[in-house]
């Protein structure tokens, strides 16, 4: 993209419906909003519902969170044609010139569903303990490729069966080192590591260091004893004469 | 490329939704007609209504324009003639939209346009439309059908979204209505003066468009 150095880090946030996609933005404007100049555009489904909740979170300047219409379509708007978050992304940045930061919230979809690199420049993937304790071990481009992976609402592990620690083990494992954020509101510590990874990325994005990476669509595998790799995919495609099992 | 594509083919990638235009978030207000109460076996009323009144219009400025672009006239007048004849502000605000997300597109397929100079941010989305043709190398006609066809499928595919139906039906629905986009191109192709461009409007979409602008539940755009 011809984008100018100086414009805004674009982070998108998705993940399935009620993993708490909005209480995150929500959280990260109440702890940065002071320090960062920021934005929010979100994909409702129905209603512009979400928009409406950060709106009132009374975190942000209402005019700063804008809804874009998918059109009963949410994986297409931040992945196939990106077109109406862009121009909101764009709009935002010259409205409120010059922006720091601007979170583009996805609509709640599936474990397949992640953003184009041509939209935001990085991208945390959200799952909750209350899905169920085998969600990490699914996978899905989200949980294994997504520059961030938080694992929230940690504080219900109790009261739902479920052992965060184990959950973020799992998701560890099939990440590849890349960062994973066992997160509760109530746990301070936790927002702490979110914060200081949304503030690390936006340097790298200022020294220019932050490439847009493709979480999807296909998740890293391994055949037999080779290393795990991935397909198609920039400068590791690459061709096979067996079939994947 | 050495040579540029014929231009059928480049009415088949105009024509196709999988361009990256932000199609998608439209219904064409369908969506504010079935809240209304617009029924299943009304949709293709609604197609043909659209086809007589706000899609005519819409098909009719293009050509203009077009003709006004390759003549080295100013579209200046068409835009006005087309807002004169587009009463409702949301519906003007929704093509202002969709033509930026088309003006996106044309400055990456045809950079080379001398014509994006002069369309700008306030460009309907019959003019940069027209935009798009002239690189194209199509013909008013072609032109013509492109609007045509495409709202018709703009309704269609909305309609899977709004409706319980079923999707064969919708393309039933399409190919009955293809004989009244091959009628409205007949009758727009040969325009070239702004005054020529129809001044057909309907009300009831025009509320339709107004109403959904406000309202705080929609899954389209408008």
């Amino acid at each position: 993209m011809p984008d100018s150095p100086t414009r805004s880090l674009r982070v998108g946030v998705c993940g399935p419906v009620g993993t708490g996609k909005s209480s995150l933005i929500a959280l990260v404007c109440r702890e940065l909003a002071a320090e960062l100049r920021l934005g929010v555009v979100t994909n409702d489904i129905y209603t512009d519902e979400d928009a409406r909740f950060l709106r009132s979170a009374g975190v942000l300047d209402p005019d700063r969170i804008r809804s874009v219409e998918t059109g009963a379509c949410p994986h297409t708007a931040i992945r196939d044609d990106i077109t109406a978050n862009l121009m909101m992304v764009e709009d935002l940045e010259a409205d409120f010139d010059p922006l720091d930061v601007v979170l583009v919230e996805s609509g709640g979809d599936n474990l397949t569903a992640t953003f184009s690199p041509a939209l935001v420049d990085t991208q945390i993937f959200l799952i909750d303990v209350a899905g169920g304790g085998d969600v990490a071990r699914k996978g899905g481009p989200g949980i294994t490729r997504a520059d961030l992976l938080v694992v929230n609402k940690t504080d219900l592990g109790p009261h739902v069966g479920v052992d965060p620690d184990q959950m973020v083990v799992d998701a560890s494992a099939v990440r590849d080192g890349r960062p994973v954020i066992a997160l509760s509101r109530t746990d301070p510590a936790s927002v702490t590591a979110l914060t200081d990874w949304l503030r690390r990325q936006l340097a790298s994005h200022r020294t220019g260091d932050l490439t847009p990476a493709d979480p999807g669509p296909m998740a890293p595998h391994s055949h037999g004893d080779e290393p795990s790799h991935t397909h198609g995919q920039g400068d590791d495609a690459h061709h096979h004469d067996h079939a994947h099992v | 490329m050495d040579r540029p594509p014929p231009s059928p083919l480049l009415l088949m990638l105009l024509a196709d939704a999988r361009l990256p235009t932000a199609g998608h978030t439209q219904s064409a207000q369908l969506e504010p007609a079935t809240v209304w109460g617009l029924g299943v076996s009304e949709v293709a009323d609604f197609i043909a209504l659209r086809l007589r009144t706000v899609t005519r219009v819409e098909a009719a400025t293009a050509v203009v324009a077009m003709h006004h672009l390759r003549a080295g006239l100013d579209v200046a007048e068409v835009e006005a003639a087309w807002a004169a004849r587009t009463p409702s502000p949301a519906m003007r605000a929704t093509s202002r939209q969709m033509a930026r997300a088309l003006r996106r597109l044309v400055c990456r397929l045809w950079p080379e346009s001398p014509h994006l100079a002069v369309t700008g941010p306030g460009a309907s989305r019959a003019v940069v439309l027209a935009v798009a043709a002239d690189s194209a190398g199509l013909a008013p006609r072609d032109l013509a059908m492109l609007v045509g066809y495409d709202d018709v499928q703009t309704v269609a595919s909305a309609a899977l979204k709004l409706l319980p139906l079923d999707p064969a039906d919708v393309a039933c629905w399409v190919l009955d209505a293809l004989a009244a986009v091959d009628a409205l191109a007949t009758e727009v192709a040969p325009l070239t003066l702004p005054s020529a461009i129809p001044a057909a409007g309907a009300p009831q979409i025009e509320a339709w468009a107004e109403s959904h602008a406000v309202t705080s539940r929609r899954l389209f755009n408008a």
